[in-house]
């Protein structure tokens, strides 16, 4: 922080920055110098160390309409103000408002790379949407606690731009506990140091266990949807079918980068040049380090039977193969990602119009 | 069964025209340790030095540590079946050297990855062996030696190495005596305290280099083993050895054992310690079946365990295995706690679990062990390999010791994460 002041832009709706109510939810940007409304409050708890240069507002109608669209509008008008800090509302249990601040936070935070931090009550669809993508801080449900709020912002703000490595993480990256500063976990993991071994809590919590006392276990088992398996193909010869695996099937040099464990990517690959009836095995490699792929890499086709397929098409008994093989690596990557991944190739599926999926695994 | 473990502080090690303790320092004659180590064929050379806190040194391509230790009242007693002859660990005296461990290294390693360690900057002071002295030592394979069979004559030296020192500690004055005492069969029967046992995850085949196994137990293999029981100071004194290039598991923490020794501080106090099940992880559905069925009844029927302790290894795999015997073993009516190891840093705890089962509600987070870290080079020496030794990333980076930055996982770094949970890491969400 040097002695120089921080420039921050603080973002708010219509209400808060004071144009009008809900008729006036419709209008757009609106750029004004320095702080309005909650801002006075947000340029008190900054004092002297920053100052608010630029207030930014929009209506909650005009930007929930869709808000990935204005984030990006609003980055353009903020960037130029070159801000080291930004905050939006906080937004409290308003549920537009909530995703305004956390669109215009998430585009902010992508592209200038700044601390983005904004506030909400729990229950603000905001939060679960974009936790990831800003920090924000758990607020009371009205702007009673607005007072209160804005000093949580500004101290995480504070504590975020200080860059101090935290000794308590066993990377020592510059990331605050949000329980101590209040602020919803952007749902990744961290390693932390504590005064407790294993070993010591695993036995302490078992005799509790043992003994019918309450246990605190250190994850909170997960509640799996159910999936209803879909009704069965009725005719094959009408059906285009594509093919999926989740066994890390790539090119050598694996040019899209799957990882082999913990992967977050899929990919897509045109089978006639990706798997053709003479392809080379050393033309292929595995991003996938938890099977023996050694079989796979003699012939793909074991993990991804076009040969088969090709050969039910030629006797008519399948109606196409889809030209396109979708891949990815499923190597201990997390159940949400799956899920987001499925529902990914899923829309992009729809839209290529195929029938039928055949997922091969390992 | 008895054991006593007569530690002694090292506080400095130096070179010696002959290997000694004094004064809290070890003196170490390197050309007779060579001289020892070269009588096994396999080896051509052994490359032998003196590592401290604070040095810029990286030490690459590491397959395990290794706390010095011998046998005082035995002969041939040291690692049965890796050095010592075939004889059952876990009683009798044993000295051990505190403060100083042997760093072993396999430079002509094929294998995906290996361990690092560095005794300067983040690394250091992340690990445990940041702080404490070292001999590193790295053998080069002898012409016409297989691979594998040179993996092997790698750990026997360190294994070697580390009763040498504790050899020197002969006549040196003991720090402490900790006594390892249970005598299973004559257990407390009208105690009213709960008996808990421990579930022993020794093995997963799943990272066998070249398909072939690791010699971990008592001079073998165990990828095949059915569940058994064994009592734990066998585990403490030798007969249970690191495998598979560390990753948070290497000799030096099967020697200092987290949960056993928890175990035993509350044996008698608030629990009666019943025993060891050991098993492990299985590449197929019936085996791990088959595991499961008869770890959990071992632990309920035979051990007689109202609680159970389960601790696994390495990955995915084994998370899998090691959540069907704490099913079956809450099936049975014996309570469990049970450690697992989130694999992956994005999304939350309960996102990271690898089975679905209820009962199984009282869960440990030893550690993530896959946590990336970037690690700016605070070294101008490499030892156990070079500059150019390859270290491993899971993205597709090709990077090597010498880079001035390296990303990697921190199971990669000898002595941070502790399977067996000695280590004060727990995982949170942020």
């Amino acid at each position: 922080m040097n002695g120089k002041k921080l420039k921050v832009v603080h973002y708010l709706n219509q209400f808060f920055g004071q144009i009008g109510g809900e008729e006036k939810a419709d209008i757009g940007f609106v750029v004004k110098t320095g702080p309005i409304g909650p801002g006075l409050a947000l340029q008190r708890a900054l004092g002297e160390k920053a100052e608010v240069v630029t207030t930014v507002i929009c209506g909650d109608n005009y930007f929930s309409k869709n808000p990935e669209q204005a984030g990006e509008e609003g980055l353009k008008l903020i960037e130029p103000y070159q801000p080291d800090l930004f905050f939006a509302g906080p937004a409290f249990a308003a549920g537009r408002y909530g995703v305004a601040c956390g669109a215009i936070c998430k585009a902010l935070g992508e592209k200038l790379g700044i601390p983005v931090v904004t506030g909400m009550y729990d229950e603000n669809p905001g939060v679960e949407m974009y936790r990831k993508f800003a920090f924000i801080c758990k607020t009371g449900n009205s702007a009673r606690d607005m007072a209160e709020s804005i000093s949580h912002m500004t101290r995480l703000a504070f504590k975020l731009i200080s860059g101090e490595k935290e000794a308590h993480l066993v990377s020592r990256e510059s990331l605050p506990r949000p329980v101590e500063y209040g602020y919803f976990s952007r749902i990744i993991l961290r390693n932390e140091y504590t005064d407790r071994t294993a070993a010591e809590r695993s036995v302490e919590k078992l005799l509790a266990k043992l003994r019918g006392e309450p246990f605190e276990s250190e994850v909170i088992l997960p509640k799996f949807e159910k999936v209803e398996p879909p009704a069965p193909v009725k005719d094959l010869r009408a059906c285009e079918i594509i093919l999926v695996s989740d066994g890390g099937l790539v090119p050598k040099g694996n040019p899209d980068g799957l990882s082999g464990r913990g992967n977050l990517r899929w990919t897509t690959y045109e089978i006639d040049t990706f798997l053709p009836a003479n392809f080379k095995s050393s033309e292929y490699e595995i991003a996938h380090t938890g099977y023996f792929p050694v079989q796979i890499l003699e012939d793909p086709n074991r993990l991804v039977p076009v040969d088969v397929l090709r050969d039910l098409v030629k006797e008519g008994k399948v109606g196409k193969l889809h030209p396109t093989f979708f891949s990815t690596s499923g190597n201990a990557t997390v159940s949400q990602r799956c899920a987001e991944m499925g529902d990914e190739m899923g829309a992009e599926m729809k839209k290529r119009g195929v029938s039928a999926v055949l997922l091969t695994s390992t | 069964m008895r054991l006593e473990i007569e530690s002694i502080d090292i506080h400095d090690l130096k070179p010696g025209s002959k290997t000694y303790a004094k004064d809290r320092i070890l003196y170490v004659n390197s050309k007779e340790l060579e001289e020892i180590l070269l009588k096994d064929s396999r080896l051509k050379s052994v490359d032998i030095h003196f590592v401290y806190p604070g040095e810029q040194v990286r030490i690459v391509n590491l397959l395990d540590v290794v706390q010095p230790r011998c046998k005082i009242d035995k002969v041939e007693a040291d690692f049965p079946g890796f050095i010592g002859k075939m004889q059952i660990a876990g009683s009798g005296r044993t000295r051990s050297l505190r403060g100083i461990t042997v760093l072993v290294s396999n430079p002509c390693t094929n294998r995906k990855y290996s361990a690092l360690l560095d005794m300067s900057g983040v690394v250091a002071e992340m690990s445990r062996y940041g702080k404490m002295k070292h001999i590193s030592m790295a053998p080069t394979m002898a012409d016409g030696t297989e691979e594998r069979d040179f993996e092997d004559a790698v750990k026997i030296a360190g294994l070697k190495t580390g009763v040498y020192l504790a050899r020197g500690g002969e006549g040196h004055p003991v720090d402490e005596v900790e006594v390892y005492e249970l005598d299973l069969p004559n257990l407390n029967e009208k105690s009213n305290l709960p008996r808990v046992a421990y579930y022993y995850q020794l093995y997963s085949p799943q990272h066998d280099h070249i398909g072939i196994s690791d010699p971990c137990f008592y001079g073998t293999d165990v990828r095949n083993l059915t569940p058994t029981i064994i009592h734990p100071n066998e585990i403490l004194d030798g007969g249970v050895v690191g495998a598979h290039t560390i990753r948070a598991l290497d000799t030096y923490t099967i020697q200092n054992h987290g949960i056993i020794k928890e175990l035993y501080k509350h044996h008698g106090k608030d629990l009666i310690f019943a025993g060891v099940v050991c098993g492990v992880a299985n590449m197929e559905p019936v085996a791990r079946s088959r595991q499961a069925m008869m770890a959990s009844n071992l632990v309920k029927n035979v051990l007689g365990a109202d609680g159970v302790v389960l601790t696994k290894i390495h990955g995915g795999l084994p998370h899998v295995d090691l959540a069907l015997v704490a099913e079956e073993c809450e099936k049975l009516g014996v309570k469990t706690a049970i450690f697992i190891q989130p694999l992956i840093s994005y999304g939350t705890l309960a996102d990271t679990l690898l089975f679905n089962a209820e009962a199984v509600n009282l869960i440990i987070t030893v550690g993530a062990t896959m946590e990336r870290i970037r690690i700016p080079l605070d070294a101008d020496r490499f030892l156990g390999g070079t500059a150019d030794s390859k270290i491993y990333c899971p993205d597709p980076i090709v990077q090597h010791a010498g880079d001035p930055v390296i990303d990697v996982e921190q199971f990669l770094i000898a002595g941070v994460h502790d399977h067996l949970g000695d280590a004060n890491i727990i995982v949170k969400e942020y």
